[in-house]
């Protein structure tokens, strides 16, 4: 007898492993999480949010006299042994339910626990013996009165948000289990529009219309350009390593600037943590030198000058010449500019844990490059090529894991500054059919 | 191409005939597959479901996209009542057969019985589309 495989490993044309068993265990992990949910949801519901509405609508308004007062103790032992201490301010108060007369001890209005006893007390004086406060009780048990009423909008939005979240997930992840349930890879993937809404994790790419699975080219023809129809929207590598530097640098000193005020303010009351004086020192140093990496990548990318790059027509077709004006700014020297037509494939995968990316550039065609081009501050450089899509290329292709992409790299080098590349990616269709063949005789 | 996907038991065989000999269409094309099932060495079937799909090969994860599919649960279109049948569509405009370095995309028609012992057997069968000829990595770019 074989045990089931819970796993799946693609071996050439096939997949090993169980997709029962494979269904079995998505399915069973997000019930877990579904049950998770609903029990977690059930139980903020009955604890807090429940007694909070009854508060709210079901108990019954009665003036309360105050006939005593105190403090609450409430006492905390740490790991260490020693015991902290908070002290709230409570009230008896005397009050009439049902024809009845009841006492009652009940938190008084806006009363916060302190760690301080004298000013604890100094809250609790603010209220008199004999002073007249607007009470409720419960009509179900009117030994139980409260003398403030209203929501505590961060419990309920906990109890919502939390459980909310895991039977979201939990039951979007179940009903996707109980579909592919028994169906064939095929049957789910030509149902995929369902599939895709209840997987929240999918990435499939939109695709153009009447041309499945290759990507839709709205976004990038949406921009004029000057001389040419449409001016091609930059994908720079560079912008996005800049964001990664401004995002570290910001958070990074974000939590340095929250550490340092607390320190400041022990030092100005009279305590010296040296152990958060010593880590803010090697921290200051990592600060300083995001802000010094991100303030040198913006010169950087800003100091060569912006490329820009309009097209005749979008999207591109096999056969067909487009003419590309490409225009650069800045100022200085530029010792090459050299712009290329490229077609990359891309794939990711799983490996381990971690999902990766390759990219492989499989042609490339020069278009033109100049030397010595000599920029004027406040104007461009401007210069007219023409690119030719090959009549048997590739068309542009798009899924979930695989892509095949076009593109127009224009790579400069400044004389004094680093080498730049910047990518402005393009959209081929499939040639237009030449008209469908009539069907053949029979083979095998 | 014919595989179980469960091993261990009858493996059937299935044969296919495209109405282009060469396997080879373009986009837009009719397409109209014959198929027949042998071997089922009495095996019941309760459904057989035949797709048009295209799927990606190479290093990245499998992508699959199906262009027609069809699921036949009427006995009397089932063996061992009728060992075999006919499927059409018109193909799509995109995309098309590619045969890249780190990725592929390959059409196929797959034949796939589903037996009444809750295990299934599929028969995956390669066909072009388009004529775009195989890729090869460019030379390094020179410093």
């Amino acid at each position: 007898m074989r045990l089931p495989r819970f796993f799946g490993k693609k071996r050439g044309h096939r997949r090993t492993g169980s997709q029962a068993w494979g269904s079995f265990g998505d399915g069973a992990f997000h019930g877990a999480l579904l049950l998770a949910g609903l029990v977690f949801g059930g139980l903020l519901v009955s604890g807090v949010a429940v007694p909070e509405w009854r508060i709210n609508h079901d108990f019954v308004a009665t003036p309360c006299t105050i006939v005593g007062k105190g403090l609450a103790r409430t006492a905390v032992q740490d790991r260490s042994g020693s015991t902290a201490a908070t002290w709230q301010p409570r009230l008896r108060v005397r009050y009439e339910a049902d024809g009845l007369s009841h006492e009652a001890w009940s938190r008084p209005p806006s009363a916060t626990a302190a760690t301080d006893r004298d000013l604890a007390l100094g809250r609790l004086a603010t209220w008199q013996l004999g002073e007249t406060l607007p009470g409720w009780y419960d009509p179900s048990n009117p030994a139980v009165v409260v003398l403030e009423r209203g929501y505590n909008w961060w419990m309920w939005l906990l109890a919502l948000l939390l459980p909310g979240a895991l039977v979201a997930f939990g039951g979007s992840g179940l009903l996707r289990a109980v579909r592919r349930w028994g169906r064939s890879e095929e049957s789910q993937a030509a149902a995929a529009g369902l599939n895709d809404m209840l997987d929240p994790l999918s990435r499939v790419p939109r695709h153009a219309p009447d041309h499945p699975a290759v990507p839709a080219c709205e976004d990038m023809v949406n921009s004029p350009g000057t001389i040419l129809r449409y001016r091609l929207p930059i994908e720079s590598p560079e912008s996005w390593t800049l964001l990664g530097f401004g995002l570290f640098a910001l958070l990074w000193n974000a939590v340095l600037a929250v550490l340092a005020v607390g320190a400041g303010l022990d030092l100005m009351g009279g305590r010296r943590d040296w152990l958060l004086l010593a880590l803010l020192i090697p921290f200051a140093v990592v600060g300083i030198a995001g802000i010094g990496l991100f303030i040198r990548g913006l010169v950087l990318a800003t100091a060569s000058g912006t490329t820009q790059l309009e097209i005749s027509d979008h999207p591109l077709r096999p056969g067909q010449r487009y003419d590309v004006l490409l225009a650069q700014g800045g100022a200085g020297t530029f010792r090459d500019l050299e712009m290329t037509l490229e077609l990359e494939e891309q794939a990711t995968f799983r490996q381990g844990t971690d999902t990766r990316s390759e990219k492989v550039v499989v042609a490339r065609q020069p278009v033109q490059s100049w030397r010595g081009v000599q920029l004027v501050p406040g104007t461009r450089f401007e210069a007219h090529a023409t690119i030719t899509i090959p009549p048997d290329a590739m068309h542009s292709f798009a899924s979930e894991h695989n892509s095949i992409r076009w593109m127009i790299v224009v790579r400069g080098r400044p004389a004094r500054w680093p080498a730049f590349t910047r990518v402005f990616p393009l959209i081929v269709f499939p040639a237009p059919a030449t008209g469908a063949r009539a069907g053949g005789e029979a083979g095998s | 191409m014919s595989q179980p996907s469960d091993t261990g038991r009858a493996s059937p065989r299935v044969t296919v005939q495209f109405d282009h000999p060469d396997r080879r269409y373009e986009p837009q094309d009719a397409i109209t597959v014959r198929y027949r099932i042998e071997g089922l060495d009495g095996e019941r079937t309760q459904a057989v479901e035949h797709s048009i799909a295209w799927y990606t090969e190479g290093k990245g994860e499998e992508d699959l996209g199906v262009h027609f599919f069809e699921r036949v649960t009427d006995p009397a279109r089932l063996p061992p009542t009728s060992n075999g049948g006919e499927f059409a569509a018109r193909l799509p405009s995109s995309p098309l057969s590619y045969e890249g370095v780190i990725v592929k995309l390959r059409w196929c028609v797959r034949v796939r019985i589903f037996f009444q012992a809750s295990r299934d057997f599929v028969s995956e069968h390669v066909f072009d589309v388009g004529r775009i000829p195989p890729t090869r990595v460019p030379p390094a770019r020179s410093p």
